[in-house]
């Protein structure tokens, strides 16, 4: 039979009671396996999703009779959206007769635009260099940017998404106007009946 | 001559450090993990070079899909619950408790008041997954606009619970849906009940463009 008390007889002088010594290492490898598990599970399952916005500012609906007239505006590019991610375009104000549509698409368009508004994007580019240089902080770069880009000699362009449009279209545009330094812009649904004829017209040689 | 004798190695590594490591790792993991909301609606949004991110509060979306069809979101809880009430005392609709408690963990809806009793009594994700699919979305006609009954009561809710604040208006929309059907809920955003001209457009951030090169000078 199992006997504990082993110095029951009382015979041995140093029988001291001495507990049994541990191993005071535990054995850790199922707690990491669990733990690596949790991690490995957790970075796979986690998606960074962090999409960004763009601001648009559109202007306060107005009368018909109150509405200024757009291409009045000094150095105006009108730009129409159209089917195909195609892009037609007229410089300053609409003449009937005389005006003609310039096509271009998406690839293109960002040379275009800086050709027409090069001494703007210049500026815009160099306040851009400096400010990556630190010479100038945040605040002084957005106000600068904003003077340059806003000045009356920078160019002024209305898009004009016609009914054939894709939003995606107009998102590009948009984009397209921080890029190239257009500070002033305004996307418009109204095409005027003269304008509609010639891009339809146009719409036919596609 | 004698060989050098190496002192004889534990094979036992000390694994504490790695450990450790590995449960910083996990709990930061865990805490800072949220669960997206289950999505109603799957909208390709389209790309822009534009890094102004979204605010995660106080925003009100309206998602339009690649089909057309408009859906609501809004990020609080608790004006969640309250714009579905308002919404419900418009329509002449009353919901349970269960289906606002529904109504305000699903994320963005796109359900016609008449049916959103029924789409807010299914349980299961993949019924409301086949409703979905029928669905016309968010009516935005002139005769039965609920869409800007939408817009209208969160405007009102969420102002009369933050000091007369306007919440954060966002579109999303499908880069492939037509112009003119965004036109429309622009259309909706700038009428004289909710007066919105300011909103911002949800876009993804496109990094190849994010440097013009100078060959396009």
């Amino acid at each position: 039979m199992a006997d504990i008390q082993t110095g029951g007889g009382g015979g041995g002088r140093h029988e001291k009671k001495r507990a049994k010594r541990s191993s005071t290492h535990i054995d850790m490898t199922p707690m990491v396996d669990l733990a690596f598990l949790l991690l490995t599970f957790f970075i796979l399952t986690t998606t960074m999703y962090k999409p960004s916005t763009l601001q648009l500012t559109f202007p306060v609906p107005q009368d018909e009779k109150e509405k200024p007239e757009l291409q009045k505006v000094a150095n105006a590019m009108t730009v129409f959206l159209t089917k195909n991610d195609q892009i037609l375009y007229y410089r300053d104000a609409f003449e009937p007769g005389v005006t003609q549509l310039t096509r271009t698409n998406f690839s293109d368009i960002t040379k275009i635009l800086i050709e027409n508004n090069r001494s703007t994007f210049e500026q815009v580019q160099e306040l851009r260099r400096r400010y990556n240089a630190n010479e100038i902080d945040q605040l002084a770069y957005d106000t600068l940017k904003n003077n340059v880009e806003k000045r009356d000699e920078a160019l002024f362009v209305i898009i004009k998404p016609d009914k054939d449009a894709k939003y995606r279209n107009m998102i590009d545009m948009v984009d397209e106007m921080d890029i190239t330094g257009v500070g002033k812009y305004a996307v418009q649904d109204t095409i005027k009946p003269a304008e509609q004829e010639l891009l339809e017209a146009e719409k036919l040689k596609f | 001559m004698a060989k050098i004798k190496l002192p004889k190695s534990s094979p036992a590594i000390d694994m504490t450090p790695l450990v450790d490591l590995g449960f910083l790792l996990v709990t930061f993991f865990m805490l800072t993990a949220q669960f997206r909301p289950e999505d109603s609606v799957i909208v390709d949004i389209p790309s822009s070079r534009s890094q102004l991110v979204i605010p995660t509060e106080n925003l009100m979306t309206v998602v339009v899909d690649s089909a057309g069809r408009a859906y609501w979101d809004f990020t609080d809880k608790k004006v969640r619950r309250e714009i579905l009430r308002e919404m419900g005392n418009r329509y002449s609709v009353s919901f349970t408790p269960e289906q606002e408690q529904r109504f305000v963990s699903l994320g963005a809806i796109g359900m016609p008041m008449s049916q959103m009793p029924a789409y807010l009594s299914l349980e299961n994700a993949t019924e409301r997954g086949q409703m979905d699919r029928v669905s016309k979305g968010i009516p935005m006609d002139s005769t039965n606009n609920q869409l800007l009954d939408w817009i209208r009561v969160t405007q009102l809710v969420f102002s009369s619970g933050s000091d007369g604040k306007n919440p954060i208006v966002a579109l999303k929309g499908d880069g492939n849906v037509d112009y003119s059907v965004m036109n429309k809920v622009i259309k909706i955003f700038q009428s004289p009940t909710v007066k919105i001209n300011r909103f911002r457009m949800i876009t993804n951030l496109e990094e190849s463009r994010l440097s013009v090169s100078a060959s396009t000078k």
